[in-house]
């Protein structure tokens, strides 16, 4: 029962992450990101990282999607300018490069995987959920410094994101996105 | 749940190669980076199958796990500031495609 | 050791003339750039080159009587500079030897040097090279000394390239006209020929004796002799070292250059190619003569060689229209009677040759240059004719000349070439078949030498009296003249033959250096004629000589018509033999137009498109290349993540190749 929802939730992520890169319209694509994100959470879950899972949910949908939402409603941003079908990019130059680069990867994946004899593993018990209490001693013990370390990330990034962000004086953005002085 | 971590990786792998498609592909600035979050995402997706699979063989180990959450974390940092650069640089060129951004060639 | 010391005074002068005269020929451009018609000190040229050969004549007498003070057996006079190469089984010094046969090198070389410089000064007059001529005259006086006078093989070489090299220069001394220079060239390259069958020779030398050292090899030769089994190893240096000398002394296969380098102004043509330089291969012959004598098929060889260049030389002669054309040919067919008489094993009756036709041969080619000096050079018999009512004192040294090359008895030719048709006649056996050829050669010479002398001196005016005036010579150039017409008269008493029972003067004094070779050759037993059979040959001779004389005179001093009525009787006959047997003529279709092509192939071909194409290529591949790779860093940032991400792609394989490896 586990294993067929293991399986949805892969295809539901790969549909999600087709559909991002292929939609024509932002907003579709984030939506669609953000789909794949819960199904990531609940693949996260089936293993039985719960505690992963909520920060999954939590920090990428709940917080960075709607950035992403937010920056994408800011700019008004509409359907890329003449881009007519999904598939447009595929005339561009790049694109024989792209794909093969992307389809080689898939390949690569699969050789290197199913190739490498280590990995299969002939029973395959599931595992007790990992514990709350497991994840705070290794965040709070061997793993504090990350942790602290991040934290002035985060400092550093919110510092850096209002510097960026910042109106010039004197500029505003309209929302049909001219600049006025 | 008793999937073979092959498949666990594979999918990782599906994901990551679907990624750097949109990544080198698309024109739109903001699918861009959300290109590179399923990027982040994928690689994410392969430490929780590499810290699954030692807890199965009866080696509880969560440091994948762990490092998943940092690499939410930063990924997290990473939209926010790569965000922000969006937003000045539509200020400048009223455009987030990225054909606008040819200032560095001749 | 007396002291020697000065001899090296004979190769100094002549070159510090040639680098005085160098500095003038400069000095004189230098006043040019001024005002084209300054005269610069080029005057100077001619006393301080003409003093340098004379100080150089002089110290030659001197050499000669130190060498006659010296004891029959030891006349030898050594001078050695510094030790220049010394490997341990080989040492070569820089030294000078003067032993009998080059005292009389010596002498012959400065002495018809010294005139030919006093005759050139008014020859060249008014010539705007009139400086550098005497540097490069001087130079070659100098080459050819170092040539005579070098005790070991490489010295000699250095001389040998040496007179290759003022030659070469000196042929081409009006390239503007464009002819002489081409002419220089075929000298240099058929001369190169030559040079390498002699490198090779003294490579074979060096590996059989050790040594390049002449007289240590001419001794050190009977030793090899003893069982045989360096025979071959000694017959093939020979033959190689004579392949040197058919280079440098013009003899069958490589004669072709000679004719052509009368392009050359008159006195280089006397000195060069008649006294001198063409004679190097006599001499090396001579000082190696234990060398050939050990190899007596070689010898043979040398002889057949020698007779139908000499033949073929002298029926060649017959159809010539230019003066000096006649002339050139004539020192070939001499040449190849000096190298029968070397044949013979008559070395020193070879070098006498070598002297009277140094005598006759330059007076010859000296009074044609008088004759086309006053003919305002005009050099066609056929558009001469009784001149020697212009030009008398040109007239009577010419005489002499021909009178000498012919062969008239008691004059210095007779006496040279009776004794190398004797002493061919005395080895008897397949001998007397280059003794007939020699004696139809030298038939042919005196009927050719007579036919110049009518054509140009006797018969009816056959030029435009209006537009040319003949006049006689200035007595700068009639003087060199007569001397040598003296010599040529003359010049037979220093080899009288033994009927007379009067001593061979130079025989005797060249005995010590061919002695070896003669008793390697004949052992005890020389051979030896008969006073009867030597009278007979002697008569023999002379009738020849004076018939043949007489027929070519006599067919010519009314004019020109015999040629043309020869030349209807056998046209074929006739175009051969004005074309040198169509020799030149077969080379240059067989070996020069290939060797042409072959050359404009690897120019044009090769070097043009193939390899200037493939370097030119890789330069253009490199440029197209980074232009396209320009394009990689044309500032859009999507490209730039395309290729991050193939980039990455890459790395990613790599890693799970290697890592799965």
């Amino acid at each position: 029962m586990a294993n067929l929802l293991f399986y949805l939730m892969a295809l539901g992520a790969v549909i999600g992450s087709l559909g991002v890169v292929s939609a024509k319209n932002p907003i579709a694509s984030v939506l669609s990101l953000l789909g794949t994100f819960f199904c990531l959470a609940t693949i996260y879950l089936l293993s039985g990282f719960e505690f992963l899972a909520a920060a999954q949910i939590l920090v990428y949908g709940g917080a960075v999607m709607v950035l992403f939402l937010f920056v994408v409603m800011l700019l008004n941003l509409g359907s890329e300018e003449g881009e007519g079908s999904p598939l447009e990019f595929v005339r561009r130059r790049g694109a024989p490069i792209a794909v093969a680069t992307s389809v080689g990867l898939v390949v690569l994946t699969f050789v290197g995987i199913l190739g490498a004899p280590e990995v299969r593993a002939a029973e395959f018990v599931a595992a007790a959920p990992a514990s709350f209490e497991d994840i705070a001693t290794l965040l709070f013990g061997s793993f504090l410094l990350p942790f602290e370390v991040v934290s002035i990330l985060l400092l550093a990034a919110a510092i850096a994101v209002i510097v960026l962000a910042k109106r010039e004086r004197g500029t505003a953005v309209a929302p049909t996105g001219e600049a006025t002085k | 749940m008793t999937v073979p971590t092959e498949h666990l990786l594979i999918l990782a792998g599906i994901l990551f190669a679907i990624g750097v498609g949109g990544f080198c592909l698309r024109r739109n600035l903001i699918v861009v980076l959300m290109s590179v979050e399923l990027m982040l995402n994928a690689a994410n997706l392969t430490f929780i199958a590499g810290s699954r699979h030692h807890s199965a063989l009866g080696d509880p180990a969560l440091d994948g796990a762990l490092f998943a959450i940092f690499v939410i974390v930063v990924a997290a940092v990473e939209a926010a500031v790569g965000l922000a650069l969006v937003i000045a640089l539509y200020r400048r060129k009223q455009t987030v495609s990225l054909d606008s951004l040819d200032e560095l060639g001749d | 050791m007396p002291h020697t010391d000065w001899l090296w005074w004979l190769l100094l002068l002549p070159l510090l003339g040639s680098a005085a005269c160098g500095v003038l020929h400069f000095l004189t451009l230098k006043a040019r750039r001024s005002d084209a018609n300054a005269k610069g000190p080029s005057a100077l040229a001619w006393p301080i080159a003409a003093g340098a050969m004379g100080a150089a004549f002089v110290i030659s007498l001197l050499a000669l009587n130190g060498l006659r003070a010296l004891d029959a057996s030891a006349r030898v006079l050594e001078s050695s500079a510094w030790s220049w190469i010394d490997t341990g089984n080989m040492a070569i010094d820089v030294s000078l030897v003067v032993d009998p046969l080059s005292s009389v090198l010596l002498l012959v070389v400065t002495g018809v040097g010294f005139l030919i410089h006093v005759y050139a000064g008014g020859y060249m007059k008014g010539d705007p090279g009139y400086a550098k001529f005497f540097a490069y005259l001087n130079l070659f006086v100098a080459a050819m000394l170092m040539l005579v006078l070098s005790s070991n093989l490489l010295g000699l070489f250095i001389g040998w390239e040496g007179v290759g090299l003022a030659s070469y220069l000196l042929i081409g001394f009006w390239y503007e006209k464009g002819w002489p220079a081409e002419a220089g060239q075929k000298a240099f390259v058929v001369n190169r020929i030559g040079d390498a069958c002699f490198l090779i020779g003294s490579f074979l030398l060096v590996q059989l004796f050790g040594t390049l050292d002449l007289s240590d090899i001419g001794t050190a030769v009977p030793a090899l002799l003893t069982g045989g089994e360096h025979s071959f190893q000694l017959a093939l240096a020979a033959l190689l070292l004579f392949g040197g000398c058919c280079g440098k002394s013009a003899q069958l296969p490589l004669f072709v250059w000679l004719p052509d380098a009368m392009a050359g102004p008159t006195p280089v043509s006397a000195l060069i190619h008649a006294a001198t330089m063409v004679t190097s291969g006599v001499y090396l012959v001579v000082r190696l003569n234990p060398l050939f004598a050990a190899s007596p098929g070689i010898l043979f060889f040398i002889g057949v060689v020698a007779a139908a260049t000499a033949f073929i030389a002298g029926t060649s002669a017959l159809a010539q229209r230019d003066l000096k054309g006649v002339l050139a040919y004539s020192t070939v067919s001499q040449l190849g009677y000096m190298f029968l008489g070397l044949a013979a094993g008559a070395w020193s009756s070879a070098i006498f040759h070598l002297v009277t036709h140094a005598f006759f041969k330059a007076l010859l080619f000296l009074a044609a240059g008088s004759v086309i000096h006053g003919m305002h050079d005009e050099k066609d018999m056929h558009k001469m004719g009784g001149l020697r009512r212009h030009m008398p004192r040109t007239y009577v040294t010419f005489l002499a000349g021909a009178a000498a090359l012919s062969g008239l008895p008691l004059l210095s030719g007779f006496f040279s070439k009776d004794e190398i048709l004797a002493m061919n006649f005395a080895n008897g056996g397949m001998y007397y078949g280059l003794w007939a050829v020699g004696v139809l050669t030298a038939a042919i010479t005196a009927f050719y030498s007579w036919r110049m002398v009518g054509l140009v001196f006797f018969g009816e005016e056959r030029f435009d009296a209006a537009k040319v005036h003949p006049h006689e010579s200035p007595g700068s150039m009639t003087g060199p003249l007569f001397v040598l017409a003296f010599l040529s008269i003359a010049g037979g008493l220093i080899g009288l033959p033994p009927v007379l029972h009067l001593p061979h003067v130079l025989h005797s004094w060249l005995e010590p250096v061919t002695a070896p070779g003669t008793a390697i050759l004949h052992g005890d037993h020389a051979p030896h004629l008969s006073h009867a059979a030597e009278w007979v040959l002697l008569g023999l001779g002379s009738v020849i000589a004076l018939v043949f004389a007489h027929k070519g005179f006599y067919a010519y001093k009314n004019g020109k018509e015999q040629d043309a009525a020869f030349a209807a009787k056998q046209p074929a006959v006739y175009a051969q033999l004005e074309k040198a047997w169509s020799i030149d003529r077969t080379y240059t279709f067989w070996i020069v137009q290939p060797i042409k092509l072959a050359a404009f192939v690897i120019a044009v071909v090769v070097d043009q498109f193939a390899i200037d194409g493939v370097v030119n290529g890789a330069a253009r591949l490199a440029r197209s290349s980074a232009l396209q790779l320009r394009k990689l860093t044309d500032g859009g940032v999507a490209n730039y993540g395309l290729w991050m991400g193939a980039g990455a792609a890459v790395l990613a394989v790599i890693w799970i190749a290697g890592g799965a490896a």
